[in-house]
């Protein structure tokens, strides 16, 4: 089932196209990977998806229905998105921040409910964030600044996430505190999650799908196990690579497979 | 974060930003009373209330209070509020301190466009000059978006391009009072320098009326404000129609620099240091327009009543005034600037 899918989307910025023409579809319940080469079209289709670019041609539908014929507001009350850099206000904290999350459910005249309370502390919560609520997010190590971030889209209570290069900027410690993150989102919640991630290492082991992007297609798309082939990393990636079994969870790790001099 | 809830609409702020408020409203309504009764002709503080209200008192409070001061200090408010939140809602789309209607060109604009109604012989009536100076505000405005458009706005290309901008109206303006027949350049002259000096009721009813319009508009898109300071993408996603809410604003924002202009002449700094000022006092993350406008408010009837506390040989015009309130937080915003500060 999928809730999100795009029909031959062309998409790109000033009528020229980036993406062309793919159908993708975003298993419901489930942890898709977007992954491939700089330039390959990764963000420019997840920008898409939450209608953030409209496609040249072909469609992108939102529970069937073309995402563009839905008010901008309902759209944000099913898909969130934490964007590559978002801007946080100067001073403003932790709780505030993921407060604004709630934008989506309040109205002009009655802008704070408790359902809004409950579901920031909630957020605050599931992301470890309660202790420092009060902090302000410009001083934050960039780990925390990022579960922040997280913190707000969860707090806008989609059942779709979107997340572009939720990893990016962060030392391993932390990459691995998001993705544990997002997992257990996924697994205790129930949220439908596509980042966009570089380290395909890290898409192996964390999603249950991964699309494979390549010069504005898609290369390939299903189980990583089966999208991570010699082949598709040679086509795709451009480099000569082996593949072995991550010694922990038996997901496809992708070495070169030649070392430092082309010693083999 | 202490949110407090006021009333059955459910309006919902910060508790230190609610004090904050009102501790500028209490400093602003002391201001107007002492505004009111004091002067050469000394009236007690009841006794020029009764008469700012219309209840007689007598000669001569029903005059000097009724028809000079009372006038002269509600447009001061007014006109101050009014510069206090065209200042926050440009900074805050702009993401941009400096970016306030005097800085970036609007103002001299709207000045423009008024002084073109005189020399046109046309600018009788306070609303036909407000009309030029919001044609003439809107026109600069589009000028200086399309020099400073490359895919969205470039902020220091908007600065530039105001402030270019900024000098060909003003010369322009130079330009047509050397047309103007003497009588018409001397009241346009009069004008330009910027002041509430002798303002009528009619200034009165003019600020208040395009407030109530525009005001209620603005509170309405005032959450998309604060929601795209997070970026457009962010606020995109956060379900904010975010085209829409930013030309609203824009327009709202330059109508009202150019009503302020219509109304007193081009008054500096107002506009560029109230939003800050009150953002400082808040701490609000984010802009915060009621403040903002508070503070304006606060701000432009003090220099008022500086400018009138001078003895009569050195009585400036309020801008003069203003100038020296916001002259140093320029140059200390462009020295925290060339530190390399957040500014």
């Amino acid at each position: 089932m999928s809730r999100l899918e795009t029909h031959k989307a062309v998409i790109g910025y000033g009528g020229t196209p980036i993406v062309h023409g793919v159908d993708v579809e975003i298993p419901d319940g489930k942890i898709t990977a977007i992954v491939g080469p700089n330039g390959c079209g990764k963000s420019t289709l997840l920008r898409a998806l939450i209608r953030l670019l409209a496609p040249i041609d072909g469609a992108i539908a939102l529970d069937g229905q073309d995402i563009h014929s839905i008010p901008t507001r309902e759209v944000a009350r099913r898909v969130g998105l934490l964007p590559q850099s978002p801007l946080a206000p100067a001073g403003i904290t932790v709780k505030e921040l993921v407060a604004r999350g709630r934008t989506p459910h309040q109205k002009v005249l009655r802008p704070w409910s408790s359902t809004d309370e409950t579901a920031v502390m909630s957020a605050l919560h599931s992301t470890n964030l309660t202790t420092i609520q009060d902090s302000v997010v410009d001083e934050l190590s960039g780990g925390q600044r990022q579960r922040a971030w997280i913190a707000m889209t969860l707090a806008q209570d989609t059942p779709l996430m979107l997340l572009d290069e939720p990893t990016t900027y962060l030392d391993i410690s932390h990459q691995y505190e998001v993705l544990e993150l997002l997992h257990r989102l996924n697994e205790r919640q129930g949220r439908t999650i596509v980042m966009v991630v570089h380290d395909l290492h890290q898409a192996a082991r964390y999603a249950h799908h991964v699309i494979a992007m390549c010069d504005g297609e898609v290369a390939a798309a299903g189980a990583p196990e089966d999208v991570f082939t010699e082949e598709l990393v040679s086509r795709v990636f451009d480099i000569d690579a082996r593949i072995i079994p991550d010694p922990v969870t038996g997901t496809p790790i992708i070495v070169p497979a030649h070392g430092p001099g082309g010693a083999r | 974060m202490k949110i407090l809830r006021i009333g059955p609409l459910g309006i919902t702020t910060h508790q230190r930003t609610f004090a904050v408020g009102l501790a500028i409203f209490a400093v602003l309504a002391t201001l107007f009373v002492f505004a009111l009764s004091w002067g050469k002709a000394d009236l007690t503080v009841l006794d020029s209330l009764k008469a700012a209200v219309g209840i007689s008192v007598g000669s001569p409070g029903d005059f000097i209070v009724g028809q000079v001061r009372a006038p002269r200090a509600i447009t001061a408010v007014l006109v101050g509020a009014t510069l206090g939140l065209a200042g926050a809602i440009l900074q805050s789309l702009t993401r941009n301190p400096l970016a306030s209607p005097d800085f970036i060109g609007i103002t001299a604009g709207a000045s423009t466009g008024a002084v073109i109604t005189m020399w046109m012989g046309i600018g009788a009536s306070l609303w036909i000059t407000a009309a030029g100076a919001a044609i003439g505000a809107l026109l600069t405005s589009a000028a200086i978006l399309a020099l400073s458009w490359k895919r969205g706005i470039v902020p220091l290309r908007l600065i530039l391009a105001g402030i270019g901008i900024g000098f060909v109206a003003q010369s322009l303006t130079q330009y047509l009072l050397t047309r103007m027949d003497v009588h018409d350049a001397g009241t346009a002259l009069g004008w330009l320098v910027g002041s509430v000096t002798g303002r009528t009721w009619t200034h009165v009813t003019v600020a208040a009326l395009v407030l109530a319009v525009l005001v209620p508009v603005i509170l309405w898109h005032a959450r998309a404000l604060r929601t795209m300071e997070m970026g457009d993408d962010t606020a995109k996603a956060l379900g904010i129609s975010v085209g829409r809410s930013r030309a609203v604003l824009a327009v709202a924002s330059v109508l009202l620099a150019a009503a302020a202009t219509a109304i007193t002449g081009p008054i500096g700094f107002i506009a560029l240091v109230a939003p800050a000022l009150a953002l400082r006092l808040t701490r609000n993350a984010g802009v915060t327009l009621i403040p903002s406008a508070l503070m304006g408010a606060v701000l432009l009837l003090a220099a008022d009543q500086l400018s009138q506390l001078m003895p009569a040989t050195l009585q400036f015009p309020v801008g003069i005034f203003t100038a020296a309130i916001g002259a140093p937080y320029l140059l200390w915003l462009v020295w925290r600037a060339s530190r390399g500060g957040p500014s």
